[in-house]
């Protein structure tokens, strides 16, 4: 345990040595220093991992943590931070998923942007990327994760611009960093209200003091928990701040892969699923959470429908596969969302990554529409495709289907409608991901089938194969973050209940099949002009972007723009005028002449005289 | 006068017997450098014996002067200061065509003037002393008469100053012929005499009133300030920075054993006539400075403005009673030496720079553009004094701002406290101002300088001297505090 400080240590280390050789240094020591850091601290992981199971064998209580005290950060009156790192099976769940997926995504990287003029930078922020989301996973109280949080912002908009010279994707950039910032204040704030009620903001002590110090559905409770899930909303691009994940795959496909997929999105899931003492005091958040889950993975299913670029596909369908596992946290099933968390984690950083291939075989094009019957020319990625896609659909015996079967029964016990709901976006996830299959792999595109090339390296294929074993397999691991996880109740819904989940994705791919390649039912594409308004639509994301446009954008912009001259700098320039005019004034006094000068003293003494006398 | 008597005299004795000295020699051999050696070593020796005597006691010698721990620290602080200005006239005067050695005698002169004053708890001492040190300083000021284009405005500087110290001096004489009239006996602690009081108490009252008029002048205090910048202008660098810090703390010496001894009572009824002209002299010496163009008119602004401030302790002090032991004297006595230092330094480096080109001293600021690469180290050390007139933190008078404001808190002088500060944010903008010229790149039409400086090494030694001085005073203050409570102690 005491090795613990090495896993978020080496990564940070890798970004020192490449900020610090600054450009000089050679691709192949860049490539071992980026990779070599995060593949470390994988076998970190690892080596805790088996110290944490042979601690738990010889009695340690299950689901107790380790506290690692490293130095104190912060002392201010009563607030007493330590800069100290907690261990339980919920964070060595997230290590496995941050380091692991991470070094697979590392070495894939290192391939993908051989050619990129900047390499050593791309690694130097997935590095402190890492270091940041390690930190915010292993943080031992919430400020010191707070920095976590923001180290891992700060990642997310330097990658996402990684390609500044093009304005779009510094417009990307921004747009996500704005947009997530809305949800970090309310983050922030729910934090100062937490030290405010509980006076402290460690994160074991504030679990157990919650529940002593709030009463059940109160509204102090209540109001914590909605802003943590602002939170958590941002940065787990749900509705309402869900608006920046699209655009945010300006960035490179690997670094969608490892922030956009696998690791910095699901922050929010891990936020709520930490502090669930304090969101189990308001039923009202719960409900919250859950509906804001159900309601993202439908807006998300529908909008990945109507999508042309690859990447944007995947990320609708990210977002939506988030939104399941805020439905499992609303509806209390949490370790079936931290698993979920997990094979998603694996599956989509699978399907991104072959995305990645694919749009590098296919000279950085990326839209679906001019590919099409690629399954020959490239087979490694099309089994691995597959694989990625049966396990998003989450056909049995998949780690996919393992990890959203239970989500789904779960929902059935709290609520059916959010059973209703949740299993109609797997119906809508089947369909998506069928047409996304069938665009790219299957059939001929217009122009026919398009020539690609092989990429260079020998990075590119061992990470997608070891992710597409892992895909298959990943349902069967034992979560370590069930022992911490309050157990969700024994589910016992009707058998049809559990036939419709599973039968559903199945409908969707045929109804996919028959539709997009086949060419049946042409109806359901929506492809004639009657349809227009309401494809553009749904392709626009349910019209969000341009919502908020009129909202918020624009009126921020016309206020800026009526602020141009700063009315506050109007009391500076005040005190500028008013003292050059004072000066002007009294230089006048100071003419040169000597009459002047003894007039001055002598009505000045008659005053210091006059006012001694007479007061 | 007994020999103990003559002993403890011996500071004033040795300046004094400095410029005889100059004045034999010169009448046999005229040689800059010797003259300069002479003074230095004279004036050396006068203050080290000065500091020396430091805690031998009370010695009253004859009725006019008395020799105590506070005339020994603030002598030596005179002489230190007289030390630095010849130091940094040769330079300055090697460089000008001016006949120099007679310089060293006014200088000599002026210093003994400001020692008499120091020492003086007389009235007749007070008024010798007083004028002793002014005029020597008209010479001084209008020295350079033969200085080719700046020599109109060097003899209007000279004459101004004696016409209006004359008319300072009428109302010194008059305010003590009034308190005499009163008491009927001249030393300063007046209201003690047996005799008691005959006339009626406006005697006095317009007496010492208008005795702090005269002295108003000599400290430049607003409305009586008029002087400060055409003097200051006209004066040769040197003169100009003896007569910002040594003419002032002679005269702030006096002034606190004066209060001390006349008793803060009497005071009182000023304290509305004090406050007016210190709130004043803080407002206008920075807002007449703010735009300032020629960087000596600037510094005589601003050491209008430090006299404005060294007034918030002063009032403090009055309206504490017990001046002595209380922390308002102190602030002025550690804010005196902290001004005298830095004063002398941005002087010491104006003298340096003068020498150069006189355009310098005469000239607009932009003439300081890029001086930072071209005179580094003269930069640095600017950059110090500015930064200590400043109040910077790390520098002295940081720490002798710090003294005012603790000063005005005690006795919650609030009104003068939000002057002092509004008065410094202003002279934020002036000093930075300097200091941001002097940072500029380079430009093409950088002024002609002299080839080969004279004498610069030596007049290095004495600005790097001031320059650690006022760094050393702003880390460690604790020597410097822990004299003038000794100065204070004795009174």
């Amino acid at each position: 345990m005491n090795l613990l400080w090495l896993i978020p240590t080496l990564p940070f280390l890798g970004f020192t040595i490449l900020v610090l050789s600054s450009g000089r240094m050679s691709r192949e020591r860049a490539r071992i220093v980026g990779v070599g850091s995060v593949a470390l601290a994988f076998l970190a992981t690892i080596y805790i991992a088996t110290q944490y199971y042979a601690a738990a064998a010889h009695g340690l209580d299950h689901g107790a943590g380790f506290t690692v005290s490293l130095w104190p950060w912060i002392t201010a009156g009563s607030l007493n931070l330590n800069f100290s790192l907690y261990l339980d099976g919920l964070s060595l769940s997230m290590l496995f998923v941050i380091t692991g997926v991470g070094a697979l995504i590392h070495l894939y990287a290192s391939g993908y942007m051989w050619d990129d003029p900047d390499y050593t930078r791309f690694f130097t922020y997935m590095n402190l990327f890492v270091a940041a989301m390690l930190m915010l996973v292993l943080a031992d109280n919430l400020v010191l994760m707070f920095l976590g949080w923001e180290g891992v912002g700060l990642c997310s908009f330097l990658l996402i611009g990684f390609w500044y010279k093009d304005p779009k994707n510094g417009y990307a950039a921004r747009k996500a960093f704005v947009v997530t910032r809305a949800g970090d204040t309310a983050f922030a704030i729910g934090l100062f209200l937490l030290f405010r009620e509980l006076g402290s903001l460690e994160i074991q002590e504030i679990l157990h003091l919650a529940p002593e110090n709030f009463e059940m559905g109160g509204n102090m409770p209540t109001l914590i928990s909605a802003l943590l899930l602002g939170g958590a909303v941002g940065k787990s691009a749900q509705i309402p701040l869900q608006t920046w994940l699209p655009d945010a795959m300006a960035g490179p496909t690997p670094v969608s892969a490892l922030i956009h997929a696998a690791t910095m999105v699901t922050a929010g899931v891990y936020l709520i699923a930490r502090c669930h003492p304090v969101f189990l005091l308001s039923p009202i958040a719960m409900t919250m959470v859950a509906s804001i889950g159900l309601i993202t993975l439908l807006v998300a299913g529908f909008t990945a429908l109507n999508q042309w670029d690859i990447k944007r596909v995947l990320a609708y369908s990210t977002m939506s596969q988030i939104g399941y596992m805020f439905l499992a946290l609303g509806v209390e099933a949490w370790d079936s969302s931290i698993f979920h968390l997990m094979t998603h984690a694996i599956f989509k950083a699978l399907l991104f990554l072959t995305a990645g291939s694919i749009i590098l075989a296919m000279h950085h094009e990326q839209d679906i529409r001019k590919m099409g019957g690629l399954r020959k020319q490239l087979p490694v990625p099309f089994w691995c495709f597959l694989i990625g896609s049966a396990c998003l659909i989450a056909l049995p015996p998949t780690s996919g289907f393992w990890s959203k079967e239970p989500i789904l029964l779960a929902a059935w016990e709290a609520d059916p409608i959010f059973w209703y709901g949740a299993v109609f976006g797997a119906f809508l996830t089947a369909v998506y991901t069928t047409r996304l299959m069938l665009l790219v792999f299957f059939g001929t595109p217009e122009g026919g089938i398009p020539k690609t090339h092989e990429p260079k390296g020998w990075q590119l294929h061992p990470p997608l194969i070891i992710l597409a074993g892992l895909s298959l397999v990943a349902g069967l691991f034992n979560l370590p973050a069930a022992d911490v996880l309050p157990h969700a109740h024994e589910h016992h819904p009707p058998l049809w209940v559990e036939i419709t989940g599973i039968l559903l994705p199945v409908v969707g791919i045929f109804i996919g099949w028959q539709v997009f390649l086949k060419g049946r039912w042409q109806a359901l594409r929506m492809e004639s002009p009657a349809f227009d308004g309401l494809r553009k639509f749904l392709a626009s994301g349910w019209g969000f972007d341009w919502l908020y446009d009129i909202l918020l954008v624009k009126p921020f912009m016309a206020l800026a723009k009526a602020n141009r001259n700063d009315i506050v700098d109007l009391v500076p320039k005040a005190v500028v005028v008013a003292s050059s005019q004072c000066y002007y004034f009294f230089s006048r006094g100071q003419n040169g002449q000597l009459r002047f000068y003894v007039a001055t003293m002598a009505a000045a003494a008659i005053m210091i005289i006059s006012l001694a006398l007479f007061t | 006068m007994d020999l103990i008597q003559l002993l403890a005299l011996m500071p004033l004795l040795i300046v004094g017997g400095v410029s005889i000295v100059l004045m034999l020699l010169i009448a046999f051999v005229r040689n800059h450098a010797l003259t300069c050696f002479v003074t230095c070593i004279g004036l050396l020796a006068a203050m080290l014996t000065s500091i020396n005597t430091i805690g031998d006691g009370i010695i009253q010698v004859t009725p006019l002067l008395v020799m105590d721990d506070f005339t020994r620290v603030f002598c030596a602080l005179m002489i230190g200061i007289s030390l630095a200005a010849s130091w940094m006239a040769y330079t300055y005067m090697e460089a000008s065509d001016e006949i120099r050695e007679e310089y060293y005698i006014l200088l000599a002169l002026a210093a003994l003037g400001g020692c008499v004053l120091i020492a003086s708890n007389h009235f007749a001492s007070m008024f010798i002393g007083i004028e002793l040190l002014s005029v020597s300083l008209f010479a001084m000021v209008g020295y350079m008469v033969h200085g080719g284009k700046s020599s109109d405005i060097t003899l209007e500087g000279g004459v101004k100053y004696m016409i209006m110290s004359g008319v300072s001096s009428s109302f010194l004489l008059f305010g003590v012929a009034l308190i005499y009239a009163y008491a009927g006996i001249l030393t300063i602690d007046f209201l003690a005499a047996p005799a008691g009081a005959t006339l009626s108490q406006g005697y006095l009252i317009v007496g010492t009133s208008m005795l702090i008029i005269g002295l108003a002048f000599k400290l430049s205090w607003v409305p009586f300030h008029m002087w400060t910048p055409d003097v200051y202008q006209g004066a040769p660098a040197p003169v100009t920075g003896f007569l910002a810090s040594g003419a002032k703390i002679a005269v702030f010496a006096f002034l606190i054993r004066f209060l001390i001894a006349s008793g803060p009572d009497r005071i009182d009824l000023l304290l509305a006539g004090l406050t007016i002209m210190a709130v004043l002299s803080m407002l206008l010496g920075n807002l007449m400075a703010l735009l300032q163009s020629n960087l000596k008119r600037l510094l005589a602004y601003s050491s209008v403005a430090h006299m404005g401030y060294m007034m918030v302790a002063l009032i403090a002090a009055i309206k504490t009673g017990n001046i002595s032991e209380d922390v308002a004297a102190e602030a002025i006595g550690v804010y005196m030496v902290a001004y005298a230092l830095m004063t002398l330094l941005a002087f010491a480096v104006l003298s340096r720079l003068a020498a150069l080109n006189s355009e310098y001293e005469t000239g607009n600021i932009e003439m300081y553009g890029g001086l930072l690469y071209r005179h580094p180290w003269m930069a640095t050390c600017m950059f110090v004094a500015f930064l200590g007139l400043i109040g910077m933190p790390l520098t002295a008078g940081f720490i002798g701002k710090y003294y005012l404001m603790l000063a005005g808190v005690d006795q919650q002088l609030w009104t003068l406290l939000w002057v002092l500060v509004a008065g410094s944010a202003l002279g934020l903008y002036y000093y930075l101002k300097v200091i941001l010229v002097m940072c500029k790149e380079s430009q093409d039409d950088a002024p002609a300088e002299l080839e080969t400086p004279v004498a610069s090494g030596f007049s290095g030694v004495l600005i790097s001297g001031l320059c650690l001085m006022v760094l050393y005073v702003g880390i460690y203050p604790t020597p410097v505090i822990d004299w003038i409570q000794l100065a204070l102690a004795s009174l």
